[in-house]
Order: structure tokens, then C-alpha cells, then sequence
């Protein structure tokens, strides 16, 4: 958690955007050269929100629930990764109402000031909350809450249960010879980095012999079919059975098993799996911040998250009460209360640059051998 | 010759709208990254940033990297070759043996798979290159008992992709070129006793140059810079510089180094033109 | 022996246009199939395009699209042809700098020149006080129609490489207005060249996905930015089924096109 100093003030403090933004307001034509295309804020009836498209904010039966109830409209624009939220936060002061974020971001949204405090007290649910959750350093800075939780889920094995009867038992099954070419892990350098840790038995966040780590990645390389870059892309590889084995998103799995009746099997190894939780987070000078309270208090409903559970397919809600109420028939809640498996999580923190650069590079070195 | 007053109003006037748009939203925007790659924190990090060459030093400190660079000339080279292999015969054919409405209509439909979207063919693709995929069930309708063709993962499968992608380009630059070309030079080669391939080489090919080397320009240079294609098509047989590139603005938020990799990627296009360009001018007969 | 040729010639190109249709026919043929996840064996079923006529949001998206790639179309083509003209019409110092300077637009990641434009307009904005300009309608076309330009200016000046001034200025020493010159002589030289980069500069925008990611305001869709963003939940066939339509709507009116007018470079009497 380098580059955090915090109240730093740099050119992005909030006494220059906000004058920015008071002064566009005063020529009133924020968007005013753009009739065509832009619909200028209506800030009273609408509720920005930053996520990633799919992402249960985005429901179409959740936004009419939503606006039935509150009479506020949702409107939406979607991030692809994290690094891009934070862009797109920083280049457009006072755009977003709503923000995800996550473990391993929100503080890093906290420290650029692109996020402000939330009024706890204006979302009802906030005390229902799992505490380890809601009152996590990574969501908290000085007494204030910049983050509600609001799911948390696991990355950890997905499996064919057409190939296996029987669930794989240990993370070794990725690297097993008899594997060879039914094997699947996402591009994504974190979370290589991340699972070969927990395989050689390190801290995932902060590995200390990075050099056991790479080894252990270019071991996988003969049972690699294929790297996956989107669920879309996991579903329609697995659908032709282009792998039988794979490190995979819990709630993705639910998914691809709820919405897409996959034969996907699912198991946190015994070695441990990777755990994140996601937050809610309310933009600085947001344009609808009552609004935005609305909204998160509507995302950690009980009520809320049952639907998107069983219809679609989800996380797990930070929401005990939510979780309480799932039906007992869901898949999700046997999973999500295995508190064995659970204890077996390590959570996803805050990388520094320098370490998020050397995964980069590591991983760049493994793939570089994987293609020759 | 000296431009007089009023062609250099000509060419400011003709030129001046173009180059005006992209100086304001493309040469300025790349300046402010090319400096920003000697720096060592991106431009939206609130702290002073300060003047570094480890950007390029880290290219030039790694060998991964050079396998990268590496892999994508040569991907840009094959996917050049091909498409020229390809689309010069087609283009060939539709400048000089199509005749009437048919060569308006041909022309237009080389393009209109394009007006789709890139992520959209290359999952069609993987349709159709997997086992039990398209030319799978072909070749065993065709031939039973053929061994079977599972090309998706492989270094073909993003060749295929890619000459896919960009063979409009070549086909039509040549084409535009070869249409040019009057009947009556091929005729007087022909009628002096030249053989079709001595015309063809002495004739045709030279004068068709410019249409060649667009293409290759235009197919070339995106293609190095590619990740797309590779990624999904290529499992993990596709790396590139274009996807480490991509990383760097996606994973790591390392603004910098990604814009260092860029101006190296841009460097070597430019040398690799730069040699390529006056040898190709001189073979066409000073075109 | 003729014939024969001819056959074989007839026969490659319709050889290279089924490749070219290959995905196309795979996407158009999946949008008609049930599996959201392009499952074989096909069922037919109409299922996405339903579910496309319900889905208000693709289907303006889709529109947004075709309106950018349109105007990007026009303004692109029309501003590249100019600069090609005067390339190949003139020779003056500072011409090979000029078009080595095309190279940067195509050479560098579309991500890396999208995250320019954006930290650039950005700065612009709150340099003058008023951070709204830097994102709209406005904003994503600077960047189309930028992003297009090389290709037309590569394209049109290809046909232009020496550039037959003589035969302009024969026609008008033989008494031709500079209009009729124009119109009789330098048109019918431009013509297949500026119908192939607008038809490449529509493509080039109509799956231009960075800059429109970047520079629309929230709320506001492309149909680039709805298939690139579901990287999460992943498109359904609906795409397939927009796709399908546009395909066939745009095949529809370039045929009646190709039917009409004469942009190939035939010359008269060839037929």
C-alpha cells in the first residue's frame, strides 16, 4: 500500500474541482454543445452508476423495483477494469453517483479524493451489514465510511462435473500430467500471481519469493489449453469443452451453472482459494448524492439480492439477513456458508505499484514461455 | 520548381483542414504521452512526477520483451505476406477481367463484413476453427475418417484471423492501383513480344507499387500492434507487444511504460518503412 | 481457352469472398440458433430478435453508431481527399514528414491514443474552466473521424500517386471551365479511391471502441461500447442479431448503389 499519503494534496484536490465544476454549472451548458447525444442530468430524478456491465446493478427488473419505489431512473456506463474506473473518475469530477469498487481499489479512490464519505445513517441496512465486512480498513479511512459492502465472492476452482465424479480436492489437480491441455486460467497477472502463491503455500497479497511463484507458473504450462479473458469467453470455451479445469469467479460460476445450466462444479482446495468483496461508493460532488444513498441502501436489501441470487446467479451478499434469506434449495447458499471453506480465503488487499508491476513483468515472462 | 503564392495557398488550403483535426486531437494528445514516457508517474497521480529513461530501459533490460517485438514483426510480416498473396490475384482480377456492374458490386462487398464488429467475427471464428467446428465437419463430410482439424490455439488460427481482418485493405489499395493502369501499356508490352509474366513484372507489377505498399502500410503496422486476435484465437500461442501494451493501461496503471513500449513499437515502424520506402520508390520506376 | 480463364478467374474471386463471409455467414446463422452461448447442434428459433426489439438500449446504441460512423464518413472522407489531392497534385518541402505523420494514428494502440485524448481534453476543459467540453457528441467524433483520416489519406492517395495534372490541364486549355474539369476529369480519377476509404473510414468507426468508451457522457451508448464492456456477463446473440440486420440493410442499399452509379473507374464504351 505504497503512494498513500493520505490528504495529500495534489492538483486533483477538491477545492479545484469543485470551482471547476461550480463554474460549468454557472454557464449552465454542460452538455449543452451535445443535444444530439447527451441527456443532461436530471439530477433530482436520476442515479448515475460506475460498474462493470452485468454486474446486478444493471438488472432490468432491479431498476424498475428501484424506480417503482423511489421513482429515481438508473442510468449506467461500464468500466473493463479497475485501473479504467479510476480514470474515469479522475477525468470526469462530479459525473458519477454511484460507484463500485472494491477491496483492493477503494482506497486508492479514497486517497484521490474521487470518492466522498457516506452517510451511514441515510442507509438503513448498513447496520445489518457483516462487520468484518463493513468495518474493514479497506472500506474505512479515519472514522469515515468511503465504501458500503456490498457482495464479496471467491476465485477459486471450477471444474467439469461431466469429467469429474468427484470434486477435485486439491489445487495440485491444475498442475496434475494427466491434465495435459484441459486446463484454464484467466490473463490476468494478479490472479495468476495470487493462485500460484496459495499453491507454493505464500501470502498471496504480498509474496515473498517471487521466484518460487514463476516457477510454479511456467510448471502449468503443458496443461494450459487456453487463457480466458471474459466470463463470455469462459462459458463459450467451456460449453465446446476447450478445458475441463479452471480458476474461476464464484458468482461467474453461479452463473454459468444458474443462467447457462453448465456442468460446472465448483470447490474452494484445500490449499485456499482468493477472496475479494466489492463496495459501494458515492463520487465526490456527486450531482445526486441522496439519491445515491437511495440506491446502496436498495442494493443490500434482503429482498434485492434473493432475486438476483436465484435468478441469475451471483456473489455472495454482504448482508447476513440477505444471505438468511435465500431459499435453502439455492446452490449459492450452501456454498457461500461452507465456513470451512471460508476460513481457508485469503483476501485480496491493496497491491503497490511496485508490486503490481512486478506481478505485470512475471506474468509477461510466463506467458512469453507459454507461447514458445 | 519553385510553388508559386497560389499553390501554396492550394496545398495550405487542402491540407490545412486535415491536418488541423488531427494535430488538435491525435499529434498534440500523443506529444503530451511521448513526454509522459519519460516520466515515471502517470499524469492523474497527485505527486510531483520526475524525468526518468527507465521506461525504455525497461524494454531494453528484459528479454521477454524482445521475444515480443520479436513475435510481432513477424506476425505483421506473415499477415502482410498472405494478404498480399491473397488480394493482389483478386485485385488482379476484378481491375482487369470484371467488367460492368459486377465490379461495383464485388468492390462493395469486399468491405461490408467490415461494417461488424471485430469481437463478433473472431468469436465466428473460433466456431469455425475448433474441432468439431466448421472445417472440422467439412473435411469429415468430404473425407470420413479424416484426422481431426482443431486449428482454434494455434499460430495459424491468429494468422487466419488477422489476414481476415485486414485483407480488404489489400485487395482495394491494389485494386485502386491496378484500375489505373491503361489497357493500352499492357497491349504495347504485349504487342513488342513481351512474354505475359516479362509484362507483368515490367509493366504492371511497378506501376501497381503504390497500390502495394498502402496496403502493406495499412495492414503492417495495426497488426503488430494487435491483441485482440491473438488473445482469443491464439490461447496462448499469440503473444504480442500490443497485449503487453494493453497491460499496461488495464493491469498496472503504468501510463508511462505503456506509452515507452508504444514509441518503441512506433520507432520500428517507421525504420522498417523508412528503409523500405525509397527502395520501394526506386523499384517502381520512380512512381 | 478464354472461357477457361475466365471461369478460373470468376471462380478465385468468388473463392476469396467466401472467406471474407466466412464469420459473417457463422454470425448471421448464429443469431437464429437458441444457445446464448453459441452451442451447437443449430435450433432455430427467433429468440434474439425478440428480445433485440425489447432491448431499448442496443437498439439506440445500434443507432448511435451508424449516425457517428455516417458523419465520421463524411467529414473524414471529404477532409482526407483533400489532403491526398494535394499530395499527389504537388511537389513541396515538408511532404514525406507530413505523411510519415500518419503513421503514429494506425502505429499505436487504439487504448494508448483513447487514454491520450481523454487525459487531453480533460486538461483542456478545466484549462478554460469548463471540464463538460471534454466528453459528448463532439469529443467522440474528433476522435473518429482523427482515427479515420490516415486511412482515407492512405487510401485516395494511392490512385493519385502521379497524378495525371496533365490531363486536367489539357482540358482546360481545350476550353473546359474549371467546374467541367472537375467534374468530367478529376472526379472519374478520385472516384474508386474515395468510395474505398469512406466505406473503410465507416468501418473504421462503426467498431471504434476506446474513444467512445472515454468520451461519451454516462448514459449515452455505441454498439462497440455495449459488446466490449459485457466482459463480465458476456453479449448474447443479440448482437448477432443486430449485427445481421445492419449487414443486410447496408448489402441492400450498396447494391442498389453499385446498380445506379458507376464509381468503379470504368471507362466509357468498355463495357
Amino acid at each position: 500500500m505504497t503512494g498513500k499519503t493520505r490528504g495529500g494534496k495534489g492538483s486533483f484536490g477538491n477545492v479545484s474541482r469543485r470551482r471547476f465544476v461550480a463554474g460549468a454549472s454557472a454557464l449552465g451548458v454542460g452538455a449543452g454543445l451535445t443535444p444530439f447525444l447527451s441527456r443532461r442530468a436530471q439530477a433530482s430524478t436520476e442515479v448515475k452508476v460506475l460498474n462493470w456491465q452485468g454486474y446486478g446493478t444493471d438488472e432490468a427488473w432491479a431498476l424498475e423495483a428501484f424506480k417503482k419505489a423511489t421513482g429515481l431512473d438508473i442510468v449506467h456506463e461500464y468500466y473493463n477494469s479497475e485501473s479504467e474506473m479510476i480514470t474515469k473518475l479522475q477525468t470526469n469530477p462530479g459525473a458519477y453517483d454511484v460507484i463500485v469498487t472494491n477491496s483492493a481499489w477503494n482506497g486508492r479512490a479514497t486517497e484521490l479524493g474521487v470518492i466522498q464519505p457516506i452517510d451511514t445513517a441515510q442507509v438503513s441496512n448498513f447496520a445489518d451489514l457483516n462487520p468484518s465486512f463493513r468495518d474493514s480498513p479497506l472500506l474505512n479511512v479515519d472514522g469515515k465510511t468511503y465504501g458500503v459492502s456490498w457482495v464479496w465472492g471467491i476465485t477459486a476452482v471450477a471444474y467439469s462435473t461431466e469429467v469429474y465424479k468427484d470434486a477435485p480436492t486439491s489445487i495440485e489437480a491444475l498442475w496434475d500430467a494427466k491434465n495435459a491441455k484441459r486446463i484454464s486460467i484467466r490473463d490476468d497477472a494478479i490472479e495468476a500471481v495470487s493462485f500460484a502463491a496459495i499453491a507454493t503455500g505464500q501470502d498471496m497479497n504480498h509474496p515473498s519469493d517471487l521466484a518460487k511463484v514463476k516457477e510454479k507458473l511456467l510448471a502449468l504450462k503443458p496443461n494450459i489449453a487456453m487463457l480466458w479473458s471474459s466470463e463470455d469467453d469462459w462459458n463459450k470455451q467451456f460449453q465446446a469443452k476447450a478445458f475441463d479445469l479452471s480458476v474461476y469467479w464464484s458468482g461467474s460460476a453461479l452463473r454459468s451453472k444458474t443462467n447457462f445450466k453448465l456442468p460446472v462444479g465448483y470447490v474452494v482446495p484445500e490449499e485456499g482459494a482468493v477472496g475479494w468483496f466489492d463496495g459501494l461508493a458515492i463520487g465526490t460532488d456527486a450531482p445526486n448524492a441522496e439519491g445515491a444513498h437511495k440506491f446502496i441502501n436498495y442494493m443490500i436489501e434482503p429482498t434485492y439480492y434473493v432475486e438476483w441470487a436465484t435468478k441469475v446467479g451471483a456473489p455472495a451478499s454482504a448482508n447476513p439477513k440477505a444471505m438468511a434469506a435465500l431459499p435453502d434449495s439455492d446452490p449459492s447458499k450452501a456454498f457461500y456458508s461452507d465456513e470451512a471453506a471460508i476460513k481457508r480465503l485469503q483476501f485480496m488487499a491493496p497491491l503497490s505499484d511496485k508490486e503490481r508491476q512486478d506481478f505485470s513483468d512475471l506474468w509477461a515472462e510466463v506467458k512469453t514461455e507459454y507461447a514458445k | 520548381m519553385t510553388p508559386t503564392t497560389r499553390t501554396r495557398w492550394a496545398i495550405l488550403g487542402l491540407t490545412g483542414p486535415a491536418y488541423l483535426w488531427l494535430a488538435c486531437t491525435i499529434f498534440l494528445p500523443i506529444a503530451a504521452m511521448l513526454a509522459l514516457s519519460f516520466l515515471d508517474k502517470s499524469p492523474l497521480v497527485p505527486k510531483p512526477a520526475s524525468f526518468t529513461l527507465d521506461n525504455y530501459g525497461a524494454f531494453f533490460g528484459k528479454p521477454f520483451y524482445w521475444s515480443l517485438t520479436r513475435w510481432s514483426i513477424e506476425l505483421g510480416f506473415w499477415v502482410t505476406l498472405f494478404s498480399f498473396l491473397i488480394g493482389y490475384p483478386a485485385a488482379y482480377a476484378l481491375a482487369k477481367r470484371v467488367k460492368g456492374r459486377w465490379r461495383e458490386a464485388i468492390f462493395l462487398l469486399i468491405v461490408l463484413p467490415f461494417w461488424s464488429n471485430a469481437l463478433v467475427r473472431i468469436f465466428s471464428w473460433t466456431m469455425v476453427l475448433r474441432s468439431n467446428g466448421i472445417i472440422d465437419l467439412g473435411m469429415q463430410s468430404i473425407f470420413p475418417g479424416a484426422p481431426t482439424v482443431d486449428l482454434l490455439f494455434t499460430y495459424p488460427a491468429v494468422v487466419i484471423g488477422l489476414v481476415h481482418s485486414y485483407l480488404p485493405y489489400m485487395i482495394l489499395t491494389c485494386y485502386i492501383a491496378l484500375q489505373a493502369i491503361d489497357d493500352s501499356l499492357i497491349e504495347a508490352g504485349r504487342s513488342l513480344g513481351a512474354s505475359k509474366f516479362t509484362t507483368f513484372r515490367r509493366v504492371v507489377l511497378p506501376l501497381s507499387l503504390p497500390g502495394i505498399i498502402s496496403g502493406s502500410a495499412l495492414i503492417f503496422v495495426p497488426v503488430i500492434g494487435s491483441f485482440m486476435e491473438p488473445r482469443i484465437l491464439g490461447g496462448t500461442k499469440g503473444a504480442t507487444l500490443g497485449m503487453n501494451i494493453e497491460e499496461q493501461f488495464t493491469v498496472t496503471a503504468n501510463w508511462p511504460l505503456g506509452a515507452a513500449l508504444s514509441f518503441i513499437l512506433l520507432a520500428i515502424v517507421l525504420v522498417i518503412f523508412g528503409i523500405l520506402f525509397p527502395f520501394l520508390r526506386k523499384q517502381g520506376g520512380a512512381a | 481457352m478464354k472461357n477457361l480463364a475466365d471461369a478460373g478467374i470468376r471462380f478465385y474471386l468468388i473463392l476469396v469472398l467466401v472467406f471474407l463471409y466466412v464469420p459473417i455467414l457463422v454470425m448471421a446463422v448464429l443469431a437464429f440458433n437458441k444457445s446464448p452461448l453459441y452451442a451447437l447442434p443449430f435450433e432455430f428459433d427467433l429468440v434474439w430478435f425478440k428480445a433485440l426489439m425489447e432491448n431499448d438500449r442496443l437498439l439506440k446504441a445500434g443507432l448511435n453508431s451508424v449516425l457517428i460512423a455516417l458523419a465520421n464518413t463524411v467529414i473524414a472522407t471529404s477532409l482526407g481527399t483533400m489532403a491526398a489531392v494535394a499530395f499527389g497534385r504537388y511537389t513541396f518541402r515538408g511532404k514525406t514528414m507530413m505523411q510519415a505523420l500518419l503513421f503514429p494514428p494506425i502505429a499505436i494502440p487504439w487504448l494508448v491514443i483513447g487514454t491520450a485524448m481523454l487525459v487531453f481534453f480533460f486538461w483542456i476543459g478545466r484549462a478554460i474552466g469548463y471540464p463538460g467540453i471534454a466528453r459528448g457528441l463532439h469529443a467522440i467524433l474528433l476522435g473518429h473521424v482523427a482515427l479515420s483520416l490516415p486511412y482515407v489519406i492512405f487510401v485516395v492517395g494511392t490512385r493519385l500517386n502521379d497524378y495525371p495534372k496533365a490531363l486536367e490541364e489539357a482540358a482546360a486549355t481545350l476550353g473546359a471551365t474549371p467546374c467541367q474539369v472537375f467534374r468530367r476529369v478529376s472526379v472519374p480519377i478520385l472516384a474508386p479511391g474515395v468510395v474505398a476509404a469512406s466505406l473503410f473510414a465507416f468501418a473504421v468507426s462503426f467498431d471504434q471502441f476506446v474513444i467512445s468508451y472515454f468520451l461519451a457522457p454516462p448514459g449515452v451508448t455505441t454498439l462497440p461500447v455495449e459488446i466490449y464492456t459485457s466482459i463480465r456477463k458476456g453479449f448474447t446473440p443479440e448482437i448477432n442479431a443486430i449485427s445481421t440486420i445492419i449487414i443486410l440493410v447496408s448489402m441492400g442499399l450498396m447494391l442498389i448503389v453499385a446498380r445506379f452509379y458507376r464509381f468503379g473507374g470504368e471507362r466509357s464504351g468498355n463495357e
